[in-house]
């Protein structure tokens, strides 16, 4: 990984500890502040100061990174298990069943991913579980995608058509033979997917189409943050911006290591 | 004509560097045939592109290489560009990936003559079509007018032997030239090839992996491994009497009745 | 030709497909319309009928469908449910600042992506070096992030450019438009100035590339004819999915920048539930989505001469 892969990574377990340890290590409650502790600096009581309703910026990052990963989470969870179960059933059924669903997946690449988001919100309403729901099937295709093409050369080869001609079912041989070959595409199409993920859950909680006020979040804070901004307190969204540029490029660096964007089905 | 003298050639690695030829000297005089034969591997393509100066770029280069007496690897610049466009020409193994797959052939043959040798582009189309005859190929118009996917590699690598010809050179450098075209033009490519160079009267080291071949067009034979030249000598002493146990090995290993013979090899 | 008409045919059908399956989400959620229409105050059963019938809401599904789409073929979007106003004339509002503002990225990502990446690629050394880590550092800053550090730098700190609004007027269009498009681009730009540099090393040590310096053709001409003419047909791709990209992208910044084009017009009526609004923009993008990608295959066919017959094949 060279010296550059070990502080991606580095920062990354970073950022995870922190989340998990926000109830325990966050010195403040990040939804309460004081009018009267409005705009602090860096001091010893705020380690990164606070914002415009006095809340303890560190805590609110602490407390932001929980649901600036676990909507990524969501995303590339749901993704990899539907994205690789429509793509290994298709290859596997082949013909008809193979056809449709190429149709279908040619059918969500047709949406931009924000606008299927932005439409699933428009019906259920702004919350991070509708943004990443819909994000999720957004990306199916991508995944989809690339391990169906994987999937579908293994398929071919000797060692997958021999058990078949052995009579042993089509289930088995594809969780046993297809899908550890898939395996490492799925992890790297994940980490590249948790980056753009977070991004694009980042804009629809700036939008905010996503996460919800009071509640902390990284492109919550970047939005709350955007008068302090303007008035000269940069603190906020600054640093919360940071966090999510940061993130997502220490993970497309690991992605990049591990095998690339083609892993994650994307041209670019 | 051509003198190259104690060459060494190193490419660098990342901890270490590789050793690729080794004290390597060859001569060739004017309008004479000398072979360069080996393994692929053993460096022969390497000596042909430090002629050319096409080495990688992590490539370091010691030894002299002289033409008429000009230092070789001395040359920079305009003076290396005149060189390999009017004195020295080379007709590499694959064709395909010689040619620019989005230009067509014309603007190949009018490229070398315009761009590099300094002829009218007016002189340089008509020449294109003089030459394509001059290497056998009869709808003229036609190839000209061709991309090079959608002509044959041995179409391709005429037009390749017009390019080399097109200037004509005191030297042509030939690096396996028939390799890897389709068995049944490969005869009528190198007839054409060594036609062209005895009616110029140009002379050519050619690189082959088969000493057969060799035999058949050299004046002259080198015969090399691991980067050394371990023999030379006319075709018909080292076929009779061969002092290396490395040339009588390759003797023995010809396949009985196939005189040239086609490998899977690629480029060294 | 037949390649044209059949992504043309295939087009259609996508979206009518994806316009059916919109409406049909838009019709399948929670809550109805006419509540949103008298925002919370009690009216008489015989008003809210009123407004149903104003609105066909009680028709069956299909028909409802089957007259949305024949009104918005012939360029009827219907009325919006907020501000009573025909979603046709919003749109064609705010159409010309979506568009500027997506042209302009798109210029920024070419001049910006193709050539950084074009000179990171021939030149070794700290042009190189410098790119590549801007590139690596880029493509993970969110648009709406660089909006606000562009705004607070550019407008509120020196002053260059307005902070909000679109102006009017060509120029002034522009001026304001600039840094809302360079937010916007500046993902795009990093990628695609990577790719192009990937693209361009691997021209360069192409055989074709090396045999045509070994020819005696100049420098400059292989850097031209080889080099950077074949990088572009990869990078030719990338470009278009990135300027198709720009589409959903632009919603994000024209909320940053507050700029009055269709991104906020479709935000606003997200939140307030104008699904009227909603539907015609979703629509119109992505037909936008497809058509840009369509232009992209065309152009490639055009310019790498293999395309054209695999194609015919």
């Amino acid at each position: 990984m060279g010296p550059l892969g070990s502080i991606a990574v580095g920062f990354v377990a970073l950022v995870v500890l922190g989340a998990l340890l926000a109830p325990i290590i966050a010195p403040y409650d990040p939804t309460i502040g004081s009018v009267t502790q409005r705009y602090q600096g860096p001091s010893m009581a705020h380690l990164l100061g606070t914002d415009q309703a006095g809340r303890d910026i560190f805590s609110r990052l602490l407390w932001g990174a929980r649901s600036s990963l676990t909507g990524p989470l969501i995303v590339v969870v749901i993704t990899a298990v539907f994205g690789t179960t429509l793509a290994l059933t298709s290859v596997w059924w082949g013909g008809i069943v193979d056809s449709f669903m190429s149709r279908v997946l040619d059918l969500l690449f047709a949406f931009p991913n924000l606008l299927l988001a932005m439409l699933a919100i428009a019906v259920f309403g702004p919350s991070l579980t509708t943004a990443a729901l819909a994000l999720s099937i957004a990306y199916i295709p991508y995944t989809a995608r690339v391990i169906r093409s994987t999937a579908m050369r293994e398929r071919n080869l000797p060692y997958t058509r021999s058990p078949q001609l052995q009579g042993i079912s089509g289930v088995t041989i594809t969780t046993r033979h297809l899908l550890p070959n898939v395996a490492p595409l799925i992890v790297t199409g994940a980490t590249i997917n948790f980056g753009f993920a977070m991004i694009e859950l980042a804009a629809l909680s700036f939008l905010g189409l996503g996460v919800q006020p009071p509640q902390a979040d990284w492109g919550l804070m970047v939005s709350n943050g955007q008068q302090s901004l303007l008035k000269g307190y940069p603190a906020e969204s600054v640093l919360a911006g940071l966090c999510i540029v940061l993130t997502v490029a220490a993970l497309g660096y690991i992605g990049e290591r591990l095998g690339g964007r083609a892993a994650a089905g994307r041209k670019a | 004509m051509l003198d190259i003298r104690g060459l060494n050639l190193a490419i660098a690695g990342e901890h270490s560097s590789r050793q690729i030829l080794n004290n390597v000297s060859i001569t060739v005089d004017s309008g004479e045939a000398v072979g360069l034969v080996g393994e692929s591997g053993s460096g022969k393509s390497m000596t042909l592109r430090s002629i050319l100066r096409t080495e990688p770029r992590n490539a370091r280069v010691t030894g002299s290489i002289t033409l008429d007496g000009i230092d070789v690897l001395a040359l920079r610049g305009e003076p290396l560009r005149l060189m390999r466009a009017r004195d020295v020409s080379m007709i590499a193994q694959n064709p395909h990936a010689v040619l620019n797959p989005v230009l067509p052939i014309r603007q190949y043959l009018v490229e070398g003559m315009h761009d590099a040798q300094g002829l009218s582009v007016r002189s340089a189309r008509l020449r294109a079509g003089e030459l394509l005859e001059q290497v056998g190929i009869d709808h003229v118009d036609r190839v000209l007018g061709s991309y090079p996917h959608q002509l044959s590699g041995g179409m391709l690598q005429r037009v390749v032997i017009a390019g080399a010809i097109a200037g004509r050179p005191r030297l042509m450098l030939a690096d396996e030239p028939t390799t890897a075209l389709d068995v049944t033009t490969q005869a009528e490519v190198m007839a054409i090839l060594d036609d062209c160079r005895r009616e110029l009267g140009m002379a050519m080291l050619f690189v082959t992996h088969d000493l057969d071949l060799a035999a058949a067009i050299c004046d002259r034979i080198n015969v090399m491994k691991d980067g050394v030249v371990v023999e030379t000598g006319a075709p018909e002493q080292l076929r009779d009497d061969p002092q290396h146990h490395y040339t009588r090995e390759l003797m023995d290993s010809r396949p009985a009745g196939v005189i040239w013979t086609r490998t899977a090899g690629g480029a060294e | 030709m037949m390649f044209m008409t059949r992504r043309l045919l295939a087009l259609a059908g996508v979206l009518v497909v994806s316009s059916f399956l919109v409406f049909a989400a838009m019709y399948a959620a929670p809550g109805s319309p006419e509540n949103f229409l008298v925002q919370g105050r009690t009216v008489s059963p015989d008003v809210l009928a009123a407004i149903r019938e104003q609105y066909s809401l009680d028709d069956p599904f299909f028909v409802r469908f089957w007259n949305w789409l024949t009104n918005v073929l012939q360029g009827d979007f219907g009325q919006s449910l907020a501000n009573r106003q025909e979603v046709g004339d919003l749109l064609a509002n705010r159409l010309p600042t979506t568009l500027m503002l997506v042209l302009l990225a798109a210029i920024v990502i070419v001049v910006l992506g193709v050539g950084l990446g074009i000179g990171a690629g021939v030149r070794d050394g700290i042009v190189d070096k410098v790119v590549l880590l801007g590139s690596n550092l880029g493509f993970a800053v969110p648009t709406f992030f660089a909006a606000l550090l562009l705004m607070s730098i550019f407008s509120v700190g020196l002053g260059w450019f307005p902070v909000f609004g679109s102006g009017t007027g060509l120029l002034d269009r522009i001026w304001h438009l600039t840094l809302p498009a360079l937010a916007l681009a500046l993902p795009s730009a990093a990628v695609v100035a990577r790719i192009t540099r990937t693209a361009i090393r691997e021209e360069r040590d192409s055989e074709h590339s090396v045999m045509a310096s070994a020819r005696g053709v100049p420098a400059m001409l292989v850097l031209r004819r080889h080099v950077i003419r074949n990088s572009m047909l990869p990078v030719s791709t990338i470009v278009g999915v990135h300027i198709a990209g720009l589409i959903a992208g632009s919603f994000v910044v024209e909320y940053a920048f507050t700029l009055d084009g269709l991104g906020t017009l479709l935000v606003g009526a997200v939140q307030r539930k104008d699904f009227a609004v909603v539907q015609a923009i979703a629509i119109i993008l992505v037909a936008a989505f497809g058509i840009i990608n369509l232009l992209v295959d065309v152009l490639y066919a055009a310019i790498d001469p293999r395309v054209g017959t695999r194609r015919s094949k």
